[in-house]
């Protein structure tokens, strides 16, 4: 109940931040929900263009990116802020004023920084989702039970690659670049898995599980989720916990800068 | 009764030795050198609950890196710290709830909103009362004289404004213990004054600080005793009477000649200051010989306009303490 309460006030600062700039926070979740719906164009134009994704249709492809979409953006606004957030207090020596809180440092600025420039994301992405979904049809409530539990492991999946980026900015400060290692993986999670090869498939559900971000949830309202693909819960999962405590243990690390 | 002891406190940093120039830029990119860096070396001390304890020392001498680890913020490499019955990096969210930090070049206040969001985030985060809230923010924004300030977005407030509210944010949830790292850097002397006064009327009240700082006139208005830290190593550990006793009983002379003089002493006095050949300052031994037989003796050897008698400066005994 405290946490909740504590969530909600953050919560509250995150927004009343926004608000401060409220043309930058309008435009922010405008452009991104225009640039989500732009990306699927790819997608269109490469069905217009008589090629496609063998054994899927257009709409069901467009479906799996929506569904990448909103995962992401879920993501983003749980565990983005952690990242940069992480990276920037370390580099300029201010993160003790986090640790200054009777909280756990990861909690705080999950909270205290929610991205509210994901929501226009997000929103593009539930919208995309809903149309993709009204062309293909879904799958009945065991469908969407099973969307539901896969959404959420792709969501755990983005929240547990944060941290774990976030975490390493504790030992090699300033490593601006790895977000774009990690964002280049993501990529994996937007097309059907079927389309890559054996080794990328085994990587992709079960080392760095990112199917499940886009693939396995998007399949499972389609109804065509491989019932054996349900075992990437546990790798899933196990990321995300990994990231709470990598985070959490390289935190005793943390070595200020100069005062 | 002690509130905070802390015994053999080591801080080491391992750090990189690079040159400078492009060739060694170059170099350093391949191979570098290890430096092991004690910031804090070895400390230990006790500091008493209730009292105002300053930590002085120079640049990079370990005072900030000291209130990291007291504050729970840095795990020291070794050594123990107990405040209040907590290990404060071990215990850190339990401990936290009990001290209050004001760090002068770290913002706690979310710099977009007006620091009385920033205020009410806190109350969520300490789980204050209403009630509680409301009389603490009233009697520290009256304190402070900044009731209207606390509306404006943190951007906009000049640095005194900005450090008032930094204060009310720590002192919100009824702190035992606040951490001061250098409070008044950058302040006018009226915000430092206002400040000052605060943390005496909050000390009065039975709060320990534990103040570190530039300005001396922060330790003279405050500070029961005073630790001085130099290359992470402690060579101070007493009250501010004693501090000022270190270098012996020494008053100050300033006087205005009526003819110019150029020696190096008078009456057995060493001149120290010469801001021109008449205006002249000496350091006088009390224990050699008491101010009042100088002072009749002094027309013997020099006539002069105007005299005027000090306490040996507090800037001129930390140099001296720091430079042995």
């Amino acid at each position: 109940m405290r946490y909740i309460k504590i969530y909600l006030a953050c919560l509250h600062t995150a927004f009343s931040r926004a608000a401060a700039y409220r043309l930058d926070f309008v435009l922010g979740n405008l452009i991104t929900l225009l640039s989500n719906i732009i990306f699927p164009l790819a997608t269109v134009l490469i069905y217009a263009n008589g090629a496609r994704f063998s054994g899927w249709t257009m709409w069901e492809v467009l479906l799996i990116q929506s569904v990448f979409s909103m995962s992401n953006a879920l993501a983003s606004m749980i565990s983005g802020s952690v990242l940069w957030v992480t990276m920037d207090s370390i580099q300029a020596g201010s993160f003790e004023t986090v640790l200054l809180k009777p909280l756990s440092p990861l909690f705080f600025i999950a909270a205290a920084n929610f991205d509210t420039g994901s929501i226009g994301l997000f929103l593009g992405g539930l919208a995309m989702t809903v149309i993709s979904a009204s062309f293909t049809g879904i799958c009945g409530t065991g469908g969407i039970l099973l969307f539901l539990l896969m959404f959420i492991s792709g969501a755990a999946v983005m929240c547990g690659l944060d941290l774990i980026m976030a975490a390493i900015s504790f030992k090699w400060v300033g490593n601006s670049r790895i977000p774009e290692i990690f964002d280049s993986i993501k990529e994996f999670g937007k097309y059907p898995m079927g389309i890559f090869p054996r080794s990328v498939q085994v990587l992709s559900s079960l080392i760095l599980p990112v199917s499940a971000v886009g693939f396995f949830p998007a399949s499972a309202l389609l109804g065509r989720l491989d019932i054996r693909s349900l075992i990437s819960v546990l790798p899933c999962m196990l990321f995300l916990l990994f990231g709470v405590w990598i985070y959490n243990r390289m935190i005793k690390i943390y070595e200020g800068v100069g005062g | 009764m002690v509130a905070i002891k802390a015994e053999n406190l080591v801080k080491s940093y391992t750090t990189y030795k690079r040159g400078s120039g492009f060739k060694e830029t170059v170099k350093s990119f391949f191979k570098r050198e290890k430096v092991l860096i004690n910031a804090v070396d070895g400390i230990s001390f006790e500091i008493e609950q209730g009292t105002v304890c300053g930590i002085l020392g120079p640049n990079g001498a370990g005072k900030s890196t000291t209130i990291k680890m007291l504050c729970g913020a840095l795990f020291p490499t070794s050594g123990n710290i107990d405040v209040m019955g907590y290990s404060p990096a071990r215990d850190r969210m339990k401990y936290v709830r009990k001290i209050g930090a004001v760090f002068g070049q770290r913002s706690q206040l979310i710099w977009d909103i007006p620091p009385v969001d920033s205020f009410a985030m806190n109350k969520a985060i300490y789980g204050i009362s209403d009630e509680d809230y409301k009389k603490r923010l009233d009697e520290m924004t009256e304190l402070f004289d900044v009731g209207e300030v606390i509306h404006k977005p943190t951007r906009v407030l000049s640095l005194g404004e900005r450090m008032k509210c930094e204060f009310i944010m720590a002192m919100l949830h009824s702190p035992e213990i606040v951490f001061l790292d250098e409070p008044t850097i950058g302040l006018d002397v009226i915000a430092k004054n206002q400040i000052r006064e605060v943390v005496g009327e909050m000390n009065r009240k039975g709060t320990t600080f534990i103040l570190t700082t530039h300005d001396l006139e922060d330790v003279e208005q405050l500070a029961d005793n005073v630790i001085i830290i130099n290359h992470g190593k402690k060579v101070f550990d007493d009250t501010l009477t004693s501090l000022r006793n270190t270098l012996g009983s020494k008053k100050i002379v300033d006087l205005t000649l009526t003819k110019p003089y150029n020696g190096d002493e008078i009456n057995g006095a060493k001149v120290i200051g010469r801001d021109n050949e008449f205006d002249i300052s000496l350091e006088v031994d009390t224990e050699k010989q008491p101010v009042t037989e100088f002072l009749k003796s002094l027309t013997d050897h020099v006539s002069f306009r105007d005299i005027s008698v000090k306490e040996l400066p507090m800037d001129m005994i930390i140099t001296r303490i720091y430079s042995e």
